[in-house]
């Protein structure tokens, strides 16, 4: 009975917890995205072709903590990567500034686009242009008399097997045609195609049967219509679009966004960043904003073994600090601890008297686990006093009303639900 | 038309091919540094043997700052030149201080104990004067002159002939236009 109500307490206590907490942490939280926005156009030293952010080595951490401290310092992150300029020259930045040498970087590649490009253009006009001069191949005369052949007219028995062939495939062409197979514009090219092979194969058989040692036709092998120059300009222009629009993209998506994440964050998976369980890269720092940050999130996720693990390593660091101590309280009174939880809160109120969440977790040990209502009532007392929300106020003022109708000496206070 | 197109490939070719050579001749890791011939990033640090030293009390002597790991093995082979070379010039108005980076205590001491180093020597255990000094390959040594300016820079193990040379040189306030490079590691 008491454990029932001492966990559904415990999560409405984390909840507010969590509310008591977060304006402190939404500054962290924009203290870390700025450094992040500063650490990830640095480049790391160390491993060259990574960027301060992304860097798991030792140099890279030491500058995260450092810009983290510049910017509480009041550094715009302007005069930040103009001091690890000062320190590593330009080198340093992953995106090298638009001057001297630098500008080649930048001019190199629109200049070999705009090339590329004029030259493209240029083989396409090449290529359309070539139809123009090419139908004069085939001789009229010739083209009367396949046109004939294919309508089933003239003597079909002198013809070649070549020729023969190609007959059948313009009559099927047309069959195709009519029967809706073939649109109007694919028709009329075939059909101009095949007719012309056919008159120019009839030539040839002509001459060599006329066995003259005339020159045969310049057979140049039959020109592109300009249709098809055309369809390779959209397949080309395709190509382009594609490389631009992918390269775009890829850049975008696949990066690493923080310690551990994963490199294409929710562009593919549509899980949002918040949601991944931060890796053993963050449980491994010596960061304690990290740490709490990580401990934070381990709790919203309700890992709270993670979370334990995050607030312990805080407290390896600094023994006193307060808000790790807290958590680890009411991370202790879930588990049912409640003498250590309270000795926590006592460690996190000893350095910080006016600490939200200490205060709300003491009297919660007080008055679930340990049966004391009016030490509880006294404690939350002290918190209704700071200021807070105001629907933690009422949440917290129906408890002390609560605690207070409870006479002192019932060691279970709370009624089943 | 095929030797149009034989010189035009060249004309392509040619420098392109050079340019990936003289790329291959370069260190990627190398980090060109801005600091010599400036002013000395300031910094205070606590000596092995707890007294604190700032940059600023050594004003009017040469300084002669080296940053070193005893994991490094380039930096246990000029630890002998180094020590000898401060033997010879202690008493002068020279100052040798050694700044241990990524290290353990345990190992920084072990490393003091075993080439027998008499000078000064402190850790940086939260690499900021190395981020200050723009310390990427070690050991990295600095020299400075009496005003607090960097004469002179070396990355890599050092030999008793340029400390002796590049000192002369800090004495007289004469900074280097290039930075030395020897056998190094890459920081970590």
């Amino acid at each position: 009975m008491t454990t029932a109500r001492s966990s559904s307490g415990l999560l409405a206590a984390l909840a507010l917890l969590l509310v008591l907490a977060a304006p402190a942490l939404g500054a962290d939280d924009d203290l870390e995205r700025r450094m992040r926005e500063v650490a990830s156009g640095l480049r790391c030293p160390v491993c060259q072709n990574l960027s301060v952010a992304e860097s798991t080595s030792e140099l890279a951490r030491d500058m995260r903590a450092l810009i983290l401290d510049q910017l509480r310092a009041g550094k715009t992150p302007e005069e930040i990567r103009a001091y690890f300029v000062s320190k590593y020259g330009p080198w340093i930045l992953l995106s090298p500034p638009a001057r001297g040498i630098g500008l080649l970087v930048w001019l190199l590649p629109a200049l070999a686009a705009v090339l590329a490009l004029g030259g493209a253009l240029l083989a396409l006009r090449r290529w359309a242009r070539r139809p123009a001069r090419a139908p004069a191949g085939a001789d009229p005369a010739a083209l009367e008399h396949v046109r004939a052949l294919v309508a089933g007219e003239g003597a079909a028995g002198t013809l070649e097997p070549e020729e023969t062939a190609l007959v059948e495939t313009l009559r099927e062409l047309e069959f195709d045609h009519r029967a809706g197979k073939l649109s109007a514009g694919d028709y009329a090219e075939l059909r101009d195609l095949y007719e012309r092979r056919a008159a120019e194969a009839l030539a040839r058989a002509e001459e060599a049967r006329r066995a003259a040692a005339a020159a045969p036709p310049p057979a140049a092998a039959a020109p592109p219509p300009s249709r098809r120059a055309w369809r390779w300009a959209t397949v080309a222009v395709g190509l382009f679009v594609f490389g631009v629009v992918s390269g775009y993209f890829l850049t975008r998506a696949v990066r690493l966004r923080s310690d551990g994440g994963s490199i294409t964050g929710d562009f593919l998976t549509g899980t949002p960043e918040s949601a991944m369980p931060r890796s053993a890269a963050a449980l491994s720092s010596r960061d304690v904003g990290t740490l709490l940050s990580a401990g934070h999130e381990a709790i919203v996720r309700q890992d709270y073994q993670t979370a334990m693990t995050a607030f312990t390593r805080v407290l390896e660091i600094d023994p006193g600090e307060p808000t790790a101590n807290a958590y680890k309280g009411l991370l202790l009174h879930r588990g049912g601890h409640s003498e250590r939880a309270l000795a926590a809160f006592d460690l996190a109120l000893t350095r910080e008297p006016t600490l939200a969440p200490a205060l709300w977790g003491k009297g919660l040990v007080l008055y679930e686990a340990l049966g004391r209502p009016e030490e509880a009532v006294r404690v939350w007392q002290t918190l209704l006093a700071l200021k807070i929300a105001d629907e933690d106020r009422k949440h917290v003022e129906r408890l002390v009303a609560e605690a207070r109708a409870k006479p002192a000496k019932t060691s279970t206070p709370a009624p089943p639900r | 038309m095929a030797w149009r197109r034989l010189v035009l490939v060249f004309l392509v070719g040619v420098p392109l091919v050079a340019v990936l050579a003289y790329g291959f001749t370069r260190d990627p890791r190398e980090i060109p540094s801005p600091l010599i011939g400036r002013p000395a990033p300031p910094f205070s640090i606590e000596l092995m043997d707890g007294r604190p030293v700032s940059l600023a009390d050594l004003r009017g002597k040469v300084v002669f700052l080296n940053f070193w790991a005893s994991w490094c093995p380039p930096c246990r082979a000029e630890a002998r030149d180094l020590e000898a070379a401060w033997r010879q010039h202690r008493g002068e108005d020279v100052v040798f201080l050694g700044v241990n980076i990524q290290d353990t205590e345990t190992g920084a001491r072990g490393f003091l104990r075993e080439f027998d180093i008499t000078y000064a020597n402190g850790i940086d255990a939260r690499n900021r004067i190395a981020i200050d000094y723009g310390v990427w390959g070690i050991p990295e040594t600095f020299f400075i002159d009496r005003t607090g300016r960097i004469t002179y820079k070396h990355v890599g193990a050092l030999g008793t002939g340029t400390i002796h040379a590049k000192l002369a040189e800090a004495r007289e306030g004469v900074a280097s236009n290039r930075e030395g490079k020897g056998d190094y590691r890459s920081v970590q």
